[in-house]
């Protein structure tokens, strides 16, 4: 039995999973200010009659990290930054904690300039003095030589006792310093409180003699040992639309191109499935006002849900952005979109007498019968949508390429279906499909979509190799690791042979590897290194992910 | 003042390194070029910040090529891939100007350009086709552009947008560069000024090997930038070379990023184009980091390269002379450009003609040309190019061009048609191409076969 617990911005809900067959669901109400509670609450629900010793495996997903950020609730941070020459760190707006210390390494990973290790001992006394616990170190190239991060990171915590240190090369091993330092800085400001939440989670769980594994479901649509995730709390982060898409992807037929429509109350949640693969940002997550390395699928929100308020001025009609509260029809105060499908048929939802009179009052408005007003809203909503699912289209088709081949090769995105899920789903994926001429799918489990995707969703990993072969080198820079290569005339397939070597080594140490056979080369380069007229040398740089994809043995609906 | 300076908005960017192209594996020209580029700008975050939008690049057509060239025997035979999308980023970033999207962009892009001429037999230089001049020419077209001024930064001089230029009075070229004598293409000296109604606005600045930040920006501040005053453009470009700086292979000046950034930051162009520059790891991430911070109005003072020192070069007595008296001569061209012109006309008849020697070093190719343009009283007057491609002791292709300018009078429209159909008939030839650039109609018409193209 697998268990999928999803708490989202309004509701928790959780499913049972068996045989590859939803057998039970539960909602309850998220309550923000204790998450842990409605977490629970919800798996008492779906585990009640239930053995324990025959649950294999719960994942969660949660709003915790998202929240803690959005509220302002992390924990203070001190940044040291080695930046070296290039951009002034200002120009980053990275808070004003942030403290500048020289020293530079090179794109080869080469030192250019030696630590400034008196102005790293003064920077940690002035970070002590003003009263950090917490504190984030990150270089520029940190990824390709982490000396000077890891030489910054000793002074302080021999100036700061017990102080909990993030370094910069441990959270990414992608390109872009202002990115790495964002990231390694939310890890700081997090770590300590999600600690937390799993120890609550670990206690109530062993309290309910649950022992199976249990995993936390990451933005990327992966899951990760919940102990695991202890080192990497940021990634948790917008978990609900990666739990969305990982549940569409189980509900509907494998290898095509859909896109997932999560139709909420003020919300509408749009996620690609391009060729059976979820579409992840091209960059990184942007969590608040930082720009971060956080893999995430690429997800679009707009202001319109069901709930959005109805306004008229003049001849025209606005759906949103704003929820005054309820439809009219479950007692609200304004007409909304749910007023107007339960007008037209398309859904079943509250009092059909009072959805009509709110209806009637925007026809007259209008000067139109209240059907047609409904009808007007209606397409204001499909509008909206798919003008939203083109424009989602043409960004990934507009997104820069650095190869000819890339140019070529990328064409426009041709969706098969159009996939809804969350409570507008229903009455409204039929329309935005025939819109775009795809297939309408709104499956069986659509509500509680979110727990399936959890439930069912597999772990991911990435791990980035890069190798010099004229300075005889490779490293790993999430591992921290480095080492030596011989062979200056390195091929490509050798390199990645080593990266899933690699990368299985890895996934055993994160408890995950099982699903080290799934690994996939993402990003492959290599580039002959020419002096004079001879050549000198490789760079490979490989790039190696067990991408997200559903577990094995789980029977699509 | 012309430029994007005082304008708001963002720096639109393309990066197009062209990672799976090369000329050769072990030229300059390779894929490695813009490898340590990428992970500067990229570790920078530059890509990020407010102040930048990066763009994708798109193919230019090839209709676009040739408004600017003729290439023989077609577009299609010249022209890769990517040399369509290095063009056609331009194109992007130009489109983004007109529409008002960004204030300013750099194509930063490979293979470059600025040594293909008017007629493109190979490859010279590292260029087939001039990125900069199907820039300059689709902004005419599509957006009616009138005056535009092209500065060439490139350590060598930009002697292809030169020719394409040399009789059109609304373009002014301005190339500095090592002299001459000491670098390729061994042209670009003070006395090459334009065609007869374009004198002086065509200006060559050659400068010494070993010329320093100092030197070039007294290039800059005393002549450069008071001529852009007073010609009044309606944008200014950059033909953006980097291998002006200390550590390029190729060439022997002591520019430094530092410099280079300030050089836009005062030039404020509209648009750059990379051209060369081969100091992969020690120039280039720096120089062009400093670049896209001086035109996105960033600071660009944490730019230094790992051995740069301020005062590391310092200019001699003797090169400052020198310096301060090409400017003198410059600057005096300048002055009397009108009356150069008067007196160059007066001595004309109906045509002004001259026979070239182009030689392709890339591609070892020897091209012989005659050149006439007509001093039509009532228009930029239609011009003629009879071209002979040779390798060794071959000839390649021996080829008829006519090219019509914007707003050509009926007579000149009517002439050159006369001139189409009549070498469309001599077997001398084997491609006849009309370019009409008045109705942006380009045709090639292959005497053998008899069958004609169009663009
Ligand atoms: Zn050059
Ligand atoms: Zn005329």
């Amino acid at each position: 039995m697998l268990i999928g617990i999803d708490v989202g911005g309004t509701t928790t809900d959780a499913v049972l999973v068996e045989a590859g067959q939803v057998k039970k669901t539960a909602y309850v109400p998220t309550d923000h200010q204790n998450l842990l509670n409605c977490l629970l609450e919800a798996l008492d629900q779906i585990i009640a009659g239930v053995q324990p010793s025959r649950i294999e495996r719960v994942v969660l997903s949660t709003t915790l990290i998202t929240n803690m950020i959005a509220e302002g609730k992390t924990d203070p941070v001190a940044l040291m930054l080695i930046p070296g020459p290039g951009t002034n760190p200002q120009d980053y707006h990275l808070g004003d904690d942030t403290i500048i210390v020289k020293g530079a390494i090179d794109y080869r990973g080469r030192e250019i300039q030696k630590l400034d290790e008196a102005g790293a001992e003064k920077a940690a006394a002035d970070i002590s003095a003003r009263g950090f616990s917490k504190v984030a170190i990150v270089g520029k190239f940190g990824q390709r030589n982490h000396a000077h991060e890891l030489k910054a990171g000793e002074i302080v915590s021999a100036a700061i006792p017990n102080a909990q240190i993030e370094l910069g090369h441990r959270v990414s091993g992608q390109l872009n310093f202002p990115r790495r330092a964002a990231t390694t800085m939310l890890t700081a400001a997090t770590k300590e409180k999600y600690r937390e939440f799993a120890d609550h989670i670990t206690r109530a769980f062993e309290q309910r003699r649950i022992s199976c594994p249990i995993y936390i479901l990451k933005a990327d649509g992966g899951t990760l040992p919940l102990q695991t995730s202890l080192e990497m709390p940021v990634e948790t982060i917008f978990s609900g639309p990666a739990a969305s898409t990982m549940g569409v992807m189980a509900l509907t037929p494998p290898d095509q191109t859909s896109v997932v429509v999560d139709i909420g109350g003020t919300t509408t949640d749009l996620a690609l499935i391009l060729s059976g693969k979820p579409l992840l940002s091209s960059k990184g997550a942007r969590v608040d006002s930082l720009l971060t390395h956080v893999r995430a699928f690429a997800v679009r929100s707009l202001a319109i849900g069901g709930d959005s308020a109805i306004t008229v001025s003049g001849n025209c009609l606005a759906v949103g952005p704003q929820r005054l509260g309820a439809a009219l029809c479950m007692g609200g105060p304004t007409a909304t979109p749910t007023d107007a499908m339960r007008v037209l048929g398309l859904s079943g939802i509250g009092d059909l007498g009072r959805a009509r009179k709110a209806m009637e009052d925007l026809g007259r408005q209008l000067g139109l019968t209240p059907t047609e007003a409904a009808q007007m809203v209606v397409d204001a909503v499909v509008d909206k949508i798919v003008s939203e699912i083109r424009q989602m289209f043409l960004e990934w088709e507009e997104e820069p390429a650095y190869r000819i081949w890339e140019i070529m090769q990328r064409g426009e995105i041709e969706a098969q279906n159009v996939a809804g899920v969350g409570g507008g789903a229903p009455p409204l994926v039929p329309l935005i499909a025939q819109r775009m001429g795809a297939r309408p799918i709104v499956p069986d489990y659509a509500p509680v979509a979110n727990a399936v995707g959890a439930a069912v969703a597999r772990p991911t990993l990435t791990l980035s190799l890069r190798i010099d072969t004229e300075r005889g080198e490779y490293i790993i820079a999430e591992e921290g690791v480095t080492g030596k290569v011989g062979d200056r005339k390195m091929n490509l397939e050798e390199a990645e042979k080593m990266a899933r070597r690699l990368l299985a080594e890895r996934a055993e140490r994160l408890g995950i590897g099982e699903y080290a056979g799934e690994a996939e080369v993402t990003y492959s380069e290599v580039f002959n290194m020419v002096r004079g007229w001879s050549t000198v040398g490789r760079l490979l740089s490989v790039r190696m992910e067990i991408p997200a994809g559903l577990l094995t043995g789980w029977e699509r609906c | 003042m012309a430029g994007s300076k005082g304008k708001k908005g963002k720096t639109g960017l393309i990066f197009f390194p062209a990672f799976d192209w090369a000329i050769s594996p072990t030229h300059p020209e390779r894929e490695e070029r813009l490898l340590y580029t990428r992970d500067q700008i990229f570790e920078e975050g530059l890509m990020d910040l407010p102040q930048i939008e990066e763009f994708k690049p798109r193919l230019a057509e090839l209709k676009d090529i040739a408004r600017v060239h003729f290439c023989v025997p077609d577009v299609e035979a010249q022209v890769t891939e990517a040399h369509l999308i290095a063009a056609g980023s331009t194109l992007t970033l130009a489109d983004a100007l007109e529409s008002g999207q960004i204030r300013n962009g750099f194509a930063l892009v490979r293979p470059p350009g600025h040594h293909s001429m008017t007629v493109a037999h190979g490859n010279r230089g590292f260029c087939n086709v001039n990125n900069m001049a199907i820039l300059v020419e689709y902004l005419r077209t599509k957006y009616g552009h009138k005056k535009i001024a092209v500065i060439d930064t490139d350590v060598h001089h930009g002697d292809g947008t030169q020719e394409i230029f040399w009789h059109d009075p609304d373009v002014l070229c301005i190339s500095f560069h090592q002299d001459g004598h000491t670098l390729y293409p061994g042209s670009g000296f003070v006395n090459e000024m334009g065609g007869p109604r374009a004198l002086a606005r065509t200006l060559n600045v050659p400068l010494p090997p070993g010329t320093t930040d100092e030197g070039i920006h007294y290039v800059l501040d005393n002549l450069i930038l008071p001529i852009l005053d007073e010609f009044k453009p309606d944008l200014v470009l950059n033909s953006a070379g980097q291998d002006n700086h200390y550590t390029d292979p190729l060439a022997n000046m002591r520019f430094s990023a530092n410099g280079y950034a300030r050089l836009n930051e005062k030039l404020s162009p509209d648009l750059c184009v990379l051209e060369g520059g081969y100091a992969i790891e020690t120039a280039l991430p720096y120089v062009n980091t400093g670049i896209i911070q001086a035109m996105a109005g960033l600071d660009y003072s944490h730019v230094r390269e790992p051995d740069f020192e301020p005062g590391r070069f310092v200019q001699s007595e003797t090169m400052k002379r020198e310096i301060e008296s090409t400017v003198a001569q410059v600057q005096s061209l300048w002055d009397k450009r009108d009356d150069l012109v008067d007196v160059a006309l007066s001595e004309l008849g109906d045509f002004y003609r001259r026979r070239k020697r182009i030689f392709y070093d890339t591609d070892m190719i020897n091209e012989n040309q005659e050149e006439a343009v007509r001093l039509c009283p009532n228009c930029p007057g239609y011009t003629t190019i009879s071209s002979q491609g040779q390798r060794g002791y071959g000839t390649l292709n021996n080829v008829y061009c006519i090219s019509i300018p914007r707003h050509a009078c009926s007579d000149c429209k009517t002439d050159a048609m006369e001139e189409y159909k009549e070498h469309i008939e001599d077997r001398k030839y084997s491609y006849v191409y009309l370019q009409d650039k008045d109705r942006d109609k380009y045709l090639i018409y292959n005497v053998r076969t008899r069958n004609q193209k169009s663009y």
